[in-house]
């Protein structure tokens, strides 16, 4: 199978600080690939170099097979790569529809084609399964935690994306929303999309995903199959960033 | 009585959708901020997927939401029924108040864009005052009426673009950069006109006559303050740019990472206002056939309190042009009334004081109850 996402060699400096060294990732169309690390490890480095935010000093982008240049969040959204941020970038004070379309209104004419968008959004919400929300013209303030991260990840599909990635979605959510979350990640992977998880939560990790990316201190650690790890090896590649035959032999990748 | 209606906002039940029923005479402003958002949520309720057109439509045109202002304006024309029954209720009385109303209404227009935006203007007093000495210096004057409106015009947004863009990209707080256009272009107001008053020229009276030529009874400024109105309603609730500046001022990092160019927007919103400052500058030329460096002094004052007491919050993201008129119409009728009865205008002052205090209160009540 052709990862649709791919970064070869990937490195990233702010000033005299190397974040980034020599990281590969890959992504697959229908799987959930964590990516996890400890703090500092890169992890959101190279989300944003994904998304365009950050321009990558050098190594190679493919998209689909197809090498590309991201040098914004425009050229990522273009490919169709949608990140749902941690903070969750939705105005308290517009409803779901408004906060879906927010920055790509569909117009008819010069005004808002209100009629459009809310047909739209609602098929989004159909589709992903959602039924908790009352309704789609409800104020995102009147939202529950769970509810906010649906509307920020169905945001995210609206686009007919080929890759979301969610910058640990359930980090402020209890148990019952947590649930619900991880359910919709994965029926977003089983719909064939690519989903890139970042998470601290083992439990998560491993409930959600096929492939587990380890991020040792901004070098990959290893990418491997979540069936054929266990628990424990991954916190070790976390924290020392070698477990067993896995992970990096005197800070290389073996 | 709001800790009594807080809960059914919370519901979200249909019968929200009609705010609740009269009975409670000082309550008025309270009731705009949670009936706009009970009367917005119950129309998607009934409709979650339609909802945007029909009874949600009509919600949205407002009259529901602001029933509480329009009880008060109804109880303002009560007290001027019973206190002057022979002068308030004539033609020529009403002609006065809403000619009155005019110039700073659309003054209004443009503040309620820069506060739902999250932003304040101060400037936008000092900014007609220089459009109306601009467009009436002699060199302007012989051009003709045509191009004192649109210097008028020009110099209003100018000085808006100004403003907009040291806040957005010289990164100044919007209370500093517009008092010091406050200042400045009060300052050069003077300058231009030598602190004297520049009447009108013969030749150009048909800008005197937007004041003077009647249809219906009413002047034609009247019908340009409703043309503002108008144009602003369907800027700020039907096109793309009205929707950002709600984003805009509710959450500025997330209009930025939904791709939304926050900064531009942000300049536009004050060049916005200057706009309108421009085009009241024609009206007050109008009303009073001079320009004059005088003019508008503390419009901006009476501009923010009518936008506040309209139920537009001073922190952004929310807030609405009818609002803001119903607000101003009611100042404009306290003026009348105080006025009209002989009495003492500082003690006008203080009754509007008091008002805006109310209103800010009330407006606080009703937003503790929603969360």
């Amino acid at each position: 199978m052709t990862p649709v996402l791919e970064l070869r060699g990937i490195d990233k400096s702010f000033g005299p600080v190397q974040v980034l060294h020599d990281v590969s990732f890959s992504v697959y169309p229908g799987e959930v690939t964590a990516l996890v690390g400890d703090n500092g490890a890169g992890k959101s480095t190279l989300v944003k170099c994904v998304g365009g935010i950050h321009p990558i000093d050098s190594g190679s982008y493919f998209f689909e097979g197809k090498p590309v240049q991201v040098h914004s969040p425009r050229d990522a959204a273009a490919l169709g790569i949608e990140i749902v941020y941690q903070d969750l970038a939705l105005c308290d004070n517009l409803d779901i529809v408004q906060n879906m379309f927010l920055g790509r209104e569909h117009k008819r004419g010069l005004v808002l084609d209100e009629d459009t968008m809310e047909e739209m959004a609602a098929k989004t919400l159909q589709s992903l399964s959602v039924k908790t929300v009352k309704s789609i013209r409800q104020h995102v303030s009147s939202l529950s935690g769970g509810q906010r991260q649906t509307v920020a990840i169905a945001k995210a599909v609206l686009w007919n994306s080929k890759v979301v990635i969610l910058d640990e979605p359930t980090a402020a959510l209890g148990v019952a929303q947590t649930a619900q979350v991880l359910e919709l990640v994965r029926r977003l992977a089983d719909q064939g999309l690519a989903v890139v998880l970042i998470s601290h939560n083992m439990n998560d990790v491993f409930a959600v995903s096929d492939r587990i990316a380890a991020l040792y201190l901004g070098r990959m650690a290893a990418q491997v199959k979540t069936s054929e790890v266990t628990h424990a090896q991954v916190v070790e590649l976390i924290t020392s960033g070698r477990s067993g035959d896995l992970g990096l032999t005197n800070g290389v990748p073996a | 009585m709001t800790d009594a209606r807080g809960p059914k906002a919370h519901e979200r039940s249909p019968a929200d959708g009609t705010p609740p029923a009269a009975g409670e005479p000082h309550g008025g402003e309270a009731r705009t901020g949670e009936a706009q958002t009970a009367g917005r949520t119950a129309a998607g309720a009934k409709a979650p997927v339609r909802g945007s057109s029909g009874p949600a439509g009509l919600a949205r045109l407002g009259e529901a939401r602001h029933l509480g202002l329009v009880l008060a304006l109804v109880l303002l024309a009560a007290i001027g029924l019973v206190t002057r029954p022979e002068n308030f209720a004539t033609a020529s009385n009403l002609v006065s108040i809403l000619s009155l109303a005019a110039t700073i209404g659309v003054i209004t227009v443009g503040m309620t864009f820069v506060i739902i935006g999250g932003g304040i203007d101060l400037s936008v007093g000092a900014i007609m005052a220089l459009a109306s000495v601009w467009a009436t210096t002699l060199a302007t004057q012989s051009y003709g009426p045509f191009v004192m409106i649109l210097c008028a015009v020009l110099v209003g947004t100018g000085a808006g673009l100004v403003n907009g863009f040291l806040i957005s990209y010289g990164r100044m707080v919007p209370f500093i950069a517009t008092l010091a256009m406050l200042v400045a272009a009060r300052g050069l107001a003077q300058r231009m006109s030598d602190r004297k008053t520049q009447l009108i020229q013969q030749g150009n009276e048909v800008i005197v006559e937007l004041s003077t030529t009647r249809v219906l009874g009413l002047p034609l400024l009247v019908y340009v303050f409703a043309l503002v109105v108008a144009a602003g309603w369907v800027v700020l609730n039907r096109t793309t740019f009205g929707r950002r500046t709600y984003a805009v001022g509710g959450n500025p990092e997330a209009a930025r990472l939904a791709g939304i160019d926050v900064r531009r927007h942000t300049m536009l919103l004050y060049a916005l206002s200057g706009l309108c400052c421009g085009i009241a500058a024609v009206l007050i030329m109008a009303r009073t056939t001079t320009g004059s460096s005088t003019h508008g002094d503390l419009y901006e004052l009476d501009a923010i309190a009518a936008v506040i007491i309209g139920g537009t919050l001073l922190t952004g993201g929310r807030g609405s042009i009818i609002g803001s008129i119903l607000g101003l119409l009611i100042f404009t009728l306290i003026t009348n009334l105080f006025i009209l009865n002989g009495l003492n205008t500082s003690d006008q002052l203080i009754a509007k004081g008091l008002i805006i205090i109310v209103a800010v209160l009330l407006q606080r009540r009703s937003l503790e109850s929603r969360t």
